[in-house]
Formats: structure tokens, C-alpha cells, sequence
């Protein structure tokens, strides 16, 4: 250790010097106040030994100046006094003093006063060592989360947030904060919002947000919708998090033009439709959250609202009922409710929470960890000038073509068509809006003719106990050994007014079914028959196309199917999404 | 008066310990500071100066406490108390005390070290 | 301690009370609790009748020990849920899950 002395007595200067040096430390020597602060600041010493009274600046003087050079470093200082009074001693700590050593020095005395300091100075160095050490790995946690955040801003975008129908709060940060709000206009009009609220902080919830802000713009911006992209979100979700890891979220799919509101809530707060009226409806969760369940258990059976222009749709992250004010109490969801209850006509409900929020927690500004979002019905085709809406080409692409398209044997185990099918639908200018429907066509009709056409397997089993895993087993085990088969689809397209007309014709090479009873009855079909097509297939292709046909001997199904443009006057024909769950 | 010794004997065995062969030069740098301390003394006096008479008399005392001369640091705290109440008046016979214990410290001192 | 466990006399049922808040901060006490006892263990009781708080981790905590104890086979009662846990528990239809008393 450094130890600088200060003393004007020449002999009591020698006295401390050989005692400390004595000790095993380096001395310095200052004979006033002003030599002791000039040689502090040029040999930074570890401890000061000071007296408290001395010509040009005396001790307590020089003491104020030595630690106020020495900032935050621990420099123990020690006054060397023959003052005996309790006061004059307390003048000296007063003075930023650590301890005193009262003359006659006493060799024992000095010696474990020292050791003492100089403990408490290595406890003070290693614990200011880690604090310095955690000050630098915070600012590179926080200089990581900066960049990961541009990154997952890339991924993420805005989408359609600022759009003038949908007010929202979100912390810059939050995905490290577990939240992830995402927007986005539907191709064929009507806009998707995403709330979602991962378990955990920081890191883990950041990475499993970016999949999830992927699958949302990818899968919205290609036409598929809530349940398509929730099913998705689950799927992903549930195969890349650890257990115990999940995302409580909640999916809007709104639809201007049929005033209709699709919701999903696994795991959020009750989400609110605040009608124009004054009504209000909850909207509950009902499901686990996203990434708990297996695939196969996961339902995405959706809340179906009637909305009108005007109604509000409000949605938050558990931070918002859960903020606490100063004493502690959170606003909590009878507190939400009650503000959407006091609602004037003319109030938007982000604007009442938001001041209610303040007035609750009497700060200004809404708090990092919570998500508050609003989005307001508007008047179908509205939406179409709005910003973020994905890019849809109308005038140029293919709309009059015809391609034939055959998988044959292994390639039937092997290889699912569906996407290239659906792609090649998809490039028809403004088919895209109507992409969940040709999916849904083009996967019955192939899964009905690979099952029941070519594997020749009997549906009535899925329905009967322990039927449906017997019906898996041996669909694989006959996959394996397809020979000589075939499933041949031939798509064509034509344009028409405002839109154009499908048609898909799905043939196998298998021996075809009792299909008269299908083209006969329309509205009576049977769940399932011995060897034949899934009844319920049928019925849903019948509800979407404009025409199908069963051709003999039942290998052979064709259908029609008109669409037209989004915002186009609808006379008949397809285009009524029916195919919907409905509570 | 006081009843102190005019050396703590056993202090200065220590200090000649810790001191060593450096101990000669403890004790002539404490007569030579002494003297000039003495002198400050008197020139505070003489310009009736009280405080300066009272810091002066608290450095002398410090010094004599260490090397181990009781009773002329005792003296030493009467001249430094009478120079905090500014009664310079009496101070003079102190100070003709402190001059007569010094030479009587230095004495003894000096011959210190042959002392068994 | 925070995390209590105890099992039935013939062994076969573990049960793990957590008291006070059921947070982050009770992870690894709570993993502790089922991973050290041994494999006799058919069935599992959380009680959480001195339990005042609940959390998304406790959750997250809950789903690992279903997972240990065998996911969808796994029989765990969560057992004297006070209302504002309960709530929780529902607001995630953990009862899906769980057998929730």
C-alpha cells in the first residue's frame, strides 16, 4: 500500500514513517496541508494519514479537498491528533475523516487500524470492480437489444399500425419486454392484428417474437387468415420454445365489408368491442395460450361479431389492468371496464384509458411494460387507401391459361402439391384475395383422391373408436407401397368481369366411388360411407364452388369456382366466405 | 503544576525499538523542533498574538506526547488552553516553565540512550 | 422456505406447496421439488393454498412439470387456488391442462 503522510512535525513525521514503513508499506511525506493535497493528486496514495492541525491548510481543509479528488475511489483517512475534546475529535470525521490515531502513536494501535483499511479498501475495489464490470455488460445488453431490435424491425415492420383507424401504445423495446403487436391489411381488404405477450423477458421472448412476426406479415400478405396463421404461429411456436415458454396472444380478423370481427384470446385479458351504441362485448380468452399445445389438440375455433362503422376493437397486454399506482394497487380490469363503460359517443376509448392510466398512476407517460391497442371499424373499401397494405398487382400476371399437373407413386408418399398448386392460382391477378378457399379446395380434393381414389380407404373408420389411429397407420403402411397409381390435376383459369372463373378438375387412378348419392342430394349429405369420398369434403367444395360434378366412375371430380375482385359488386356466384366457425 | 514524569521512560524504549539506529536522529530532530517551537512561543508572546501562541503550544504538546515527555506536554496544554482564552498575562510564567522543563527533557534525553 | 414438498405414505403422490408469491424467483426451488424425487411418483398435488401471487412464469413452471410428468399422461391436481390465482390459471384455460380445485 501507498501511504501518504501529513505532518508538520518533523519528529513525529519520523515516528510514523518508520512505523509504516515498518508495516511493509511505501510512504510519502507532506509537511502541510497544501504539499498533502499536491502529492495526493500525483501519487494517488490508498490511504492518508493526516494531521488535523497544520501551517498554509489545515487538515480538515486538505481532508475536503483529498476526498473530493478521490471521487469515488475509497482512500481511508486517517487524522493524527493530539485533540482530545469529543467534539474537535467529531470535527474530524465531519471533515470526511474515516478514523483518527490519537498521539502517542501506539505501534499495535496503528498497525490494526491499517489492516483494517486496507480490508475495507479491497472489499470496496472488488465490489466496485463488479459493479464496473455489470455497468459495462448492461451497456452491452442494452447496445445488443438496439441492434437486435433493427433487426426484428426488419423482420417486423409496422405494417399497417399507423394507420388512422388503429391507436396503440408499445414500448420501443418491447419485444424485450415479451410484447409484440402486428397489423396488416388483408389482400382482399379487412386487416389482422396480433397482440401477443411471451412468457419471460428479454432475450428467449425476443427470438421467439421474430418467427411469429414472420409467419403474421408473410402468411397476411399472402391472403391466408387468422386461423391459418395461428395454426401456424402454435406449430412454430410449440416446436422452437422450451417447454414452459409460450405466447399468450390474441388474433382480430376484421372484415369491413361484411361487418363481421373474427377473434381468438388464448391467454390475454379480455380484449373489448365497444360499439358505436354504447354496448360493449368481451372478448375472452378461451384458449391456451400459443405454443403449449400439440399441433393436433390446437383449436382455432374463433368468436364471431357483428361490427359496424364506428365500433372500436380494444386490446391490451395483462401490464395494463396489472399497472400499479403509488400504493400499490393495480387498475386492474374492472378498472378498464369501467372506463369503456363511461364512454361518450364521442370519446375514443385509447384516449380514456390513456387518461385514466395517468390519473391512476399520476405519472405523464404509459409504462414500458405494457401494450395497449385500439382499431376502429371503418366503412368497407376504406381500407384500400390505407397505408401498409400489401402489394397487389391487378394489371399484370397470368389470367388465361390451363396446366396440367401429375404426381406419380412415390412422389404421391413423398410430396405434398398443395403450395405449388396454390401458387400457381395465386399468380392470377387478385385471386390472392381468395387464397384460403382455393386452398381449402385444392386440399380436399387432393386428400380425398389420394385416401379414398388411390389408398382406397374407408372413412367410416376415422369415426369409429380407435378407428383414427388405425386409419393413419395403415395410410402410411399403403403409401409405402403405392405401384402403378397416379393423381392428375388439371387447373384452367379465365378472366371475367371484375374477376374470372377456376376451374379444377382432381383425377385418380383408383376405382372411384358411389358418387350418386352425393351429386343427388344437395343439402342431406351423409357424414361418411363405407369405401367412398369424406362426405364432409364434399360439402364444403359444394358450398364454395359454383358447380361440381362427380364424373363416372367416381375418380373424377371437377370444380367450378367464379371469384371476384374485393370492393366489386358481389351478384351470386362464389366469393361468400361460409366456410367459417362460428360460436 | 503537574505531577507527570519528565520522561515515560518505557514509551521511549519502545520508540528506540522502532526506531532502531535512527533513534539518535528522532531525538535531535525533536530538541531542534523544540527549540524553534519555544521560540515561535515567545515571538507570540511578545506580539501578543493568541491564537498563533495557542497553535503553536498544540504542536509542541503533539511532539513531546509522542517522544514521551509527559510533563512537558502537560505544560505544554496549559499554554495552549491559555491561548484559546486569550489571557496572555499568565502566559508568560508558563512559557518560563516549558523553557525550564525543556532543558531539563534535553538533558535527560541526550543521555537517554546510555541508560540501560 | 418457500417450496414445501411432501409425499403420500405410500409415495406414490408428491405434493408441493409454494408459499407466498409463486414468481421466478421460486424456479428453481419449484424444479427441485419434483426433479429430486424418485420415480415412484404417479401423481402430482400443487398446492397453492398459502400461494398469494401467480405469475406467467409460475405458468411456464407449471407446464415443465407436466412435461416431467409425462405431458399429456401426466395426472396434477392444482389444488386451493385463492380467487385472484384461480383467475390467472383461467385466464390461460389451464384447465385444459390441469385438474384445477
Amino acid at each position: 500500500m501507498k501511504v501518504l503522510i501529513a505532518e508538520d512535525s518533523n519528529s513525529d513525521r519520523l515516528i510514523l514513517v518508520r512505523l509504516i514503513s515498518g508495516l511493509g508499506h511505501s510512504v510519502i511525506e507532506a509537511s502541510d496541508g497544501t504539499e498533502a493535497v499536491n502529492l495526493f493528486r500525483e501519487a494517488q496514495p490508498d490511504l492518508v494519514l493526516l494531521d488535523a492541525l497544520m501551517p498554509r491548510m489545515d487538515g480538515m481543509e486538505a481532508a475536503r479537498q483529498i476526498k473530493a479528488i478521490a471521487g469515488e475511489r475509497l482512500v481511508p483517512l486517517i487524522f493524527l491528533t493530539s485533540l482530545t475534546g469529543a467534539r474537535d475529535l467529531a470535527r474530524c470525521l465531519d471533515a470526511g475523516g474515516d478514523d483518527f490515531l490519537v498521539k502517542p502513536y501506539n505501534r499495535v494501535v496503528l498497525e490494526a487500524k491499517i489492516n483494517a483499511f486496507n480490508r475495507m479498501r479491497a472489499m470496496h475495489q472488488a465490489l466496485s470492480d463488479q459493479r464496473d464490470h455489470i455497468r459495462r455488460q448492461h451497456l452491452q445488453i442494452l447496445e445488443e437489444q438496439r441492434t437486435a431490435r433493427r433487426v426484428f424491425d426488419n423482420i417486423a415492420h409496422t405494417g399497417c399500425l399507423d394507420a388512422p383507424n388503429i391507436r396503440h401504445h408499445a414500448s420501443p423495446l418491447s419485444v424485450f419486454n415479451g410484447d409484440v403487436l402486428f397489423a396488416a391489411q388483408r389482400p382482399g381488404g379487412g386487416t389482422l392484428v396480433f397482440l401477443g405477450d411471451f412468457t419471460g423477458h428479454g432475450l428467449p421472448a425476443a427470438i421467439g417474437a421474430m418467427p411469429v412476426a414472420e409467419i403474421f406479415y408473410g402468411m397476411a400478405a399472402k391472403g391466408f387468415g387468422a386461423t391459418d396463421i395461428l395454426t401456424e404461429v402454435n406449430r412454430k411456436l410449440r416446436r422452437i420454445m422450451p417447454v414452459g415458454m409460450f405466447c399468450c396472444g390474441l388474433m382480430i380478423e376484421a372484415d369491413f365489408k361484411y361487418g363481421s370481427v373474427r377473434a381468438w384470446n388464448g391467454g390475454l385479458p379480455d380484449a373489448w368491442l365497444v360499439r358505436s351504441s354504447g354496448d360493449r362485448v368481451p372478448i375472452s380468452s378461451r384458449h391456451l395460450p400459443l405454443g403449449v399445445l400439440e399441433p393436433e389438440r390446437f383449436s382455432v375455433s374463433m368468436m364471431v361479431i357483428d361490427v359496424s362503422p364506428g365500433d372500436w376493437l380494444v386490446l391490451m397486454t395483462d401490464g395494463f389492468p396489472e399497472a400499479r399506482n403509488g400504493r400499490g394497487e393495480c387498475l386492474g380490469e374492472d378498472g378498464v371496464e369501467s372506463v369503456l363503460a363511461k364512454l361518450m359517443p364521442w370519446h375514443e376509448p385509447f384516449e380514456a384509458l390513456l387518461a385514466e392510466m395517468r390519473e391512476h398512476t399520476g405519472l405523464p407517460d404509459l409504462a414500458d411494460d405494457l401494450t395497449l391497442c385500439c382499431l376502429q371499424i371503418i366503412e368497407p373499401g376504406a381500407s384500400e387507401s390505407l397505408p401498409g397494405k400489401a402489394p397487389e398487382s391487378v394489371l399484370s400476371g397470368p389470367a388465361d391459361w390451363h396446366c396440367v399437373y401429375e404426381l406419380r407413386d412415390r412422389t404421391l408418399a413423398d410430396f405434398n402439391p398443395l403450395p405449388l398448386l396454390l401458387h400457381i392460382c395465386l399468380e392470377v391477378p387478385g385471386l390472392r384475395s381468395w387464397s384460403g378457399e382455393i386452398y381449402t379446395m385444392l386440399s380436399e380434393l387432393y386428400n380425398n383422391a389420394l385416401e379414398h381414389g388411390v389408398l382406397a380407404l374407408p372413412s367410416a373408420w376415422k369415426t369409429s373408436p380407435g378407428g383414427f389411429s388405425r386409419y393413419y397407420q395403415e395410410r402410411s403402411r399403403r403409401l409405402e407401397q403405392v405401384h402403378g397409381h397416379h393423381i392428375r390435376f388439371s387447373l384452367s383459369h379465365q378472366p371475367g368481369e371484375g374477376g374470372g372463373t377456376l376451374t379444377i378438375v382432381c383425377e385418380d387412378s383408383g376405382d372411384g366411388f358411389d358418387y350418386a348419392e352425393y351429386t343427388a342430394a344437395r343439402s342431406d349429405v351423409p357424414m361418411a360411407s363405407a369405401t367412398g369420398y369424406a362426405g364432409r369434403g364434399l360439402a364444403i367444395l359444394r358450398r364454395m364452388a359454383r358447380k361440381l360434378r362427380v364424373h363416372s366412375p367416381g375418380n373424377r371430380v371437377e370444380v367450378i369456382y367464379d371469384w371476384r375482385l374485393p370492393g366489386t359488386a358481389t351478384s351470386g356466384g362464389a366469393a361468400l366466405p361460409t366456410n367459417e366457425d362460428s360460436e | 503544576m503537574n505531577d507527570k514524569p519528565h520522561l515515560d521512560v518505557e514509551a521511549l524504549a519502545e520508540l528506540q525499538d522502532v526506531m532502531e539506529e535512527e533513534f539518535e536522529v528522532l531525538i535531535q530532530t525533536y530538541l531542534a523542533d523544540s527549540r524553534s517551537r519555544i521560540d515561535s512561543l515567545k515571538e507570540a508572546l511578545l506580539a501578543g498574538d493568541a491564537d498563533q501562541f495557542a497553535k503553536a503550544a498544540h504542536s509542541f504538546k503533539g511532539s513531546c506526547i509522542n517522544i514521551g515527555a509527559p510533563r512537558l506536554g502537560a505544560l505544554c496544554f496549559e499554554a495552549e488552553q491559555l491561548g484559546k482564552q486569550s489571557s496572555l498575562a499568565p502566559a508568560s510564567g508558563v512559557l518560563e516553565r516549558i523553557d525550564i522543563e525543556f532543558s531539563e527533557v534535553s538533558r535527560r534525553l541526550q543521555n537517554f540512550d546510555s541508560e540501560p | 422456505m418457500p417450496i414445501e414438498t411432501h409425499r403420500s405414505d405410500d409415495g406414490s403422490t408428491l405434493t408441493i406447496c409454494v408459499d407466498g408469491r409463486f414468481d421466478f424467483s421460486t424456479h428453481q426451488a419449484f424444479r427441485d421439488a419434483y426433479e429430486h424425487s424418485d420415480g415412484s411418483v404417479s401423481c402430482y398435488v400443487v398446492d397453492l393454498s398459502d400461494t398469494t401471487y401467480l405469475d406467467s412464469s409460475a405458468l411456464g413452471m407449471l407446464l415443465l412439470l407436466r412435461d416431467h410428468a409425462g405431458g399429456d399422461g401426466a395426472r396434477i391436481s392444482i389444488e386451493n387456488c385463492n380467487s385472484d390465482v384461480r383467475r390467472i390459471l383461467s385466464i390461460s384455460n389451464f384447465e385444459q391442462l390441469f385438474s384445477i380445485g
